[in-house]
Formats: structure tokens, C-alpha cells, sequence
């Protein structure tokens, strides 16, 4: 090994140790601010008693949900406005309409609005007017087996022929 | 001989030297600390910006047409002092804030309320926040207006890149303020992180990702704030302060402000008397039976001035001015703070600050159905028109082809139309931020100046 090659040899072997230590760094101090666990609320939720909702609509701060009930059959649709994630508030309508949603006919008693850019949704959840790109989500009940109280899945999104009758 | 001894032989130079041997001059060390401020001849102002640490990045002789407050208005000069307003009334307010959301409002409430002048401190650092936005685009609009980042005469001119930076300082600086307003942690900051984080989740395919990571999970939580709060305090005032630097030093390397360039191009150079206070190459005599020499009048006496103290000057007036203004209109100005932050109400109407108005304005009106496709207006007006736009206006210099000639010259015949659709798009951006601030109400619907808001419940 000549002299010259020795000489190379140590100056891209300190380079190539020094970029690699700094990107060892780099990488190191980028991945810990990913988080590996979550603390979020959890997406299955117990919601009461059945029997304690109203008929019509109750709306659920906690979860941005509204609860509809009509007699004995339930569903659950989203606060969550599509376009930007604001909550959306809940109109009485001054007439209830009736509509066919899912292959059954609604009685549809209120329309939501968004505070932060003005969409507009039916008492189903479909968007009609303004910025939102698509309907408000409609999330899975089911009841408790252990106490009997209306459980949603804010994980488990359902189609609009969702009812769940108790 | 080392730096050293030559300045402590300077220093004796009073007492009688080592036999008797007069020290020489060391040329840029002096003894008293202010001297370069009141400089005694042209050597003394040269002395001050080669030999002072904080006027180094003075030129020595700056053209008095390029000082003139009409020209440049000096909104760069009161943008910097803007900056070291901010950071100044920042420290105190980094010891009475505390980034936890189960503390933070209390800690801005105690500020407004408690503290000894920190109802103050803070309207300061709000004050100041906001005219930084507003001069900071019309620094832009300035640089814009007279093509001053485009290169005249002189060699290696870089001025484009400048004006990258530039705009790269503009994107920080709102930024700045958008960490900044969220950090009262009250209904304002809540529903802004919200909106703000949706639109970076728009993004397709990365968008959900890149949420993730700037809100530390799932939920706008401790997380959130604690991520913006070092982004306020440290990386984005960082980025702003190295930037500024840079700018600063390419502003000295292009040949100063492009003003000087004007007058330069615009003039021939003419057969004048030498001046006796100048020196020349033999080059540069002309013919004649008199001594003359090829000038233009920009080098003529009384064009230009020394750096220090006639620069020096108007840059503390525009120093003190702008503090003097932001420290009084603070006393007037009272700093809002909305209801503490609540995950469960939005407030209706949600608006966000004024210079973000013009942004949620066209995210709520460009939500495009195509048949049963659909576009989000959180994509289009939040990320695809507002990147277009930043990137225009990066490349803008590129793109212009005008002649060099108008390098520095207000509104020239020659870039016309690039100026009259700069305006076209700076009145549209206004005219949206109008709309959104006077002419939207509840659930953001359209209601003018003379119609009254509906009353709509407080809370659901």
C-alpha cells in the first residue's frame, strides 16, 4: 500500500464514520417523534341504557355522535364534518320529512351545518350543499352483552341500511 | 508579530515604549469601544464597517438614492425590527407560558390578568406578529414592483435566489404566526389545528401520514401542543434567523440594493473633471488637455455617502420607529383570548386570522363533483392552489424576461403586465380575506355589511 493510498484510505474512512454518526443521529432523533403507542380515547364506547335515549335525536359531545332512535331501532351518525373535521351542529327541521334511506323509509327531523365552512347535510347524513366531499359516516351499534348498554364502534363504519332494533 | 502584542503595544502607546520605540498603528483596533459611531473622516467610516463586529455587513459607502425612504420604504429594515421585537418580547413570555393543555390557558390568562405588564408584553408580541405579516408581504410586493430581484450590472449577481429566500422567509413567517395563535390552547387555537392539520391530511396517499406526525398521534392533544410550542420557540425562529442572515449577506454580495444598479445602467459614462479626493488608474484619464477621467455621476462627490453614520442613521430611525409604534399601539390594542379549548363545541362561526381568511375562503368553495367523483376543497384550496401559487412565485424571476435595464425601477413600461397581475392577485387574495372577515356568519353563509347575523344557539 503506498503512502498516497493510505492517506485515501483514512480520510474517506473519517468522512464516511462522521456521516454516519451524524446520520445515525439524524434518523435517531426524526424516529422519536413518531409515536409507537396511542393514548387515544378508545373507539369502542359504551353509550347508556337504551331505554334512556329520546326519541329522535341526542347528540354526544364525547364521541361527535348523534344517536337517532325511533321506538326501538337505533343508528349512529357522525358529528365529523367531511371536508375539514369540524363538528357539525344539528337543525330541527320545522316539518319532518320522510325519505328513503338504505331501502327503507326515515323519518328525517333534523339537517346539520358546519360552523367553519358551511356544509350542509340531510337528517341521514348526506351532503347537499357546500364544501363537504362526502356524507357524515354512520357507525355500528350493537348492545352490551354484560349490562345491556347501547355500545357504538367509532372504528367500524356501516352502510345507510344500518338499524339496530332492541 | 501576533494580533496580541500588536494590540497591547498599541495600548501602551502612551507610556514611553521599550527603548524608546514608537508602537505602530495597528489599523482597526481601537481603543475606545464607540468610536466608529461619530467616525472623524472618510478613514474612520471605512475603519467603522471593516473593523466594528455589528456594522460588518455594512457596505462603506452605500448611493443616497438607494437610502431614499420612497424608494425601498425600508420594509425590510422594519420587518428585521419587527423580528427583534418578536424576539425580545418573546423571552419574558417564555418564562410565564406553560405548553401543557391543562395549563397553558391559565398561564396565557395570568399573562393578561396578573402578571405586572404582561397584559403588555403580550399585546406586544401580538402586535408585532401581525404587522410582521402585513410588512413582510409588502416588503415582497416592493421587491416585486421595482424587479429588484433581478440581476443588473455587476458579475455574479445571484439576486434570484434572494428573492427564494425570501419567499421561503414568507412561508416561515406564517407559519410563525400560525404556531403562535394556537398556543393560548383556547377554542381559536383548537378548531385551527384542526382545520389546519385536515388540510395537510387532504394530501393524497402521504396527507394522513404527515397529520400524524405533526399532531403526535391521533387526537390534537399534549402532543400537538407541545410540538408547535418547540416549532414556535426555537426551529421556525432558528430558520427565520439564519435566513435572515443570508439574505442579508446576498443583499452585500449582489452590490446592495438594485436601486444602485438603476443608476448605473440608466446613465453613459461621460468625460467629467477628476475628482481631487479620488484616485485613479492612468486608464482611466481620458484625453484631453485637462485632467479627466470617464465617470458616471454615481461616482461623482455627494452621490454616495459613508455607510456610517448617514446609513447607520436611518436604519435606527427605522429601528426605534417601528418599536416605538408597536410599543404604544400595545397599549391600546387589547390581545383576544377565546374560551378555552373544546374538542365538543366548534364555534360557529369558526374563523381563523384574518391573514388566513383568503385560504378559508377557497377551501370552502372548491370542493369539485365531477359526476359521482369528488375532489376535496381541502385538497384543492388547501394544498393545490396555494402550492401553485408559492411555487409561481418562487420561479417568478425565471420566468421574467423584461430587459436588465429596468432592474430597480418602479412599475416600468416593460414589465407592465407581470406587475398589473402581481395586483390582480394580491386584490383577489384581499378581497377573499374581506369576504371572510365582514361578509360570512354562522355555519360561514354569506351575509352583507347591512344584513344582522341569525341568532344561533351557543351550544348544541
Amino acid at each position: 500500500m503506498t503512502e498516497k493510498n493510505r492517506r485515501d484510505f483514512l480520510i474517506t474512512l473519517g468522512t464516511g464514520a462522521g456521516v454516519c454518526a451524524l446520520g445515525a443521529q439524524g434518523v435517531a432523533s426524526l424516529r422519536s417523534l413518531v409515536p409507537n403507542v396511542s393514548y387515544d380515547a378508545p373507539t369502542t364506547v359504551k353509550l347508556g341504557p337504551p331505554a334512556e335515549f329520546p326519541d329522535g335525536l341526542k347528540f354526544l359531545a364525547d364521541e361527535r355522535l348523534f344517536i337517532f332512535r325511533d321506538g326501538n331501532t337505533f343508528h349512529a351518525v357522525s358529528a365529523v364534518c367531511t371536508h375539514l373535521g369540524c363538528t357539525v351542529r344539528a337543525e330541527a327541521l320545522p316539518r319532518p320529512e320522510t325519505a328513503t334511506v338504505g331501502g327503507s323509509p326515515m323519518r328525517l327531523t333534523h339537517q346539520f351545518s358546519c360552523p367553519c365552512h358551511g356544509s350542509h347535510y340531510t337528517g341521514d347524513g348526506t351532503n347537499v350543499s357546500g364544501p363537504a366531499p362526502k356524507p357524515l359516516a354512520w357507525f355500528r351499534l350493537s348492545v352490551a352483552t354484560d349490562d345491556g348498554q347501547l355500545v357504538v364502534d367509532l372504528a367500524d363504519e356501516v352502510d345507510r341500511d344500518f338499524r339496530l332494533t332492541v | 508579530m501576533s494580533l496580541l502584542t500588536r494590540v497591547l503595544k498599541f495600548r501602551s502607546a502612551g507610556k514611553a515604549g521599550p527603548a524608546g520605540v514608537e508602537p505602530e498603528e495597528a489599523p482597526g483596533v481601537r481603543p475606545r469601544l464607540f468610536w466608529s459611531l461619530w467616525p472623524r473622516s472618510d478613514r474612520d467610516a471605512g475603519d467603522a464597517v471593516t473593523s466594528n463586529f455589528l456594522l460588518h455587513w455594512f457596505p462603506a459607502k452605500v448611493s443616497k438614492s438607494s437610502m431614499a425612504w420612497s424608494y425601498s420604504f425600508w420594509l425590510g429594515t422594519i420587518t428585521a425590527a419587527l423580528f427583534l421585537l418578536l424576539t425580545l418580547s418573546g423571552l419574558p413570555l417564555l418564562f410565564l407560558y406553560v405548553p401543557s393543555v391543562e395549563r397553558a390557558y391559565q398561564s396565557v390568562k395570568d399573562i393578561e390578568y396578573v402578571i405586572t405588564f404582561g397584559r403588555w408584553l403580550r399585546a406586544v408580541h401580538r402586535v408585532a406578529a401581525h404587522a410582521m405579516v402585513i410588512t413582510v408581504v409588502l416588503h415582497l410586493a416592493r421587491v416585486f414592483f421595482t424587479g429588484a430581484y433581478k440581476n443588473g450590472i455587476a458579475r455574479n449577481q445571484q439576486r434570484q435566489w434572494n428573492w427564494v429566500i425570501g419567499v421561503v422567509m414568507l412561508l416561515l413567517t406564517l407559519f410563525l404566526s400560525f404556531t403562535g395563535y394556537l398556543l393560548p390552547w383556547d377554542q381559536l387555537a383548537f378548531w385551527a389545528v384542526t382545520v389546519g392539520t385536515n388540510i395537510a391530511s387532504a394530501i393524497p396517499g402521504i396527507g394522513p401520514t404527515v397529520r400524524e406526525l405533526l399532531i403526535g398521534g391521533r387526537a390534537i392533544e399534549q402532543a400537538t401542543l407541545i410540538r408547535f410550542y418547540v416549532l414556535h420557540i426555537f426551529f421556525l425562529p432558528a430558520g427565520v434567523g439564519v435566513l435572515f442572515a443570508y439574505h442579508m449577506w446576498r443583499v452585500r454580495k449582489d452590490g446592495g440594493l438594485a436601486r444602485a444598479d438603476r443608476e448605473e445602467i440608466a446613465e453613459t459614462p461621460r468625460d467629467v473633471a477628476a475628482s481631487p479626493t479620488k484616485t485613479y488608474t492612468l486608464l482611466g484619464v481620458a484625453r484631453g488637455t485637462s485632467p479627466t477621467v470617464t465617470a458616471r455621476s454615481l461616482e461623482a462627490p455627494g452621490t454616495s455617502v459613508n455607510a456610517v453614520p448617514d446609513l447607520m442613521r436611518r436604519a435606527m430611525i427605522a429601528t426605534l420607529g417601528t418599536i416605538a409604534v408597536i410599543s404604544i399601539l400595545s397599549v391600546f390594542i387589547a390581545s383576544p383570548l377565546e374560551e378555552p379549548a373544546n374538542a365538543l363545541i366548534t364555534p360557529n362561526p369558526a374563523k381563523a386570522p384574518w391573514y388566513f381568511l383568503w385560504l378559508q375562503e377557497i377551501v370552502t368553495d372548491t370542493t369539485i363533483h365531477l359526476g359521482s367523483f369528488t375532489i376535496n376543497g381541502a385538497f384543492i384550496g388547501g394544498v393545490v392552489l396555494p402550492g401553485l401559487l408559492i411555487g409561481l412565485l418562487t420561479v417568478w424571476p425565471w420566468i421574467d424576461k423584461s430587459p436588465r435595464q429596468v432592474t430597480g425601477d418602479w412599475f416600468p413600461r416593460e414589465r407592465r403586465t407581470q406587475n398589473l397581475v402581481f395586483i390582480a392577485v394580491l386584490v383577489g387574495i384581499l378581497l377573499l380575506t374581506y369576504i371572510g372577515m365582514e361578509l360570512r356568519g354562522p355555519y360561514w353563509e354569506w351575509f352583507w355589511p347591512w344584513e344582522a347575523w341569525p341568532t344561533v344557539p351557543g351550544r348544541i
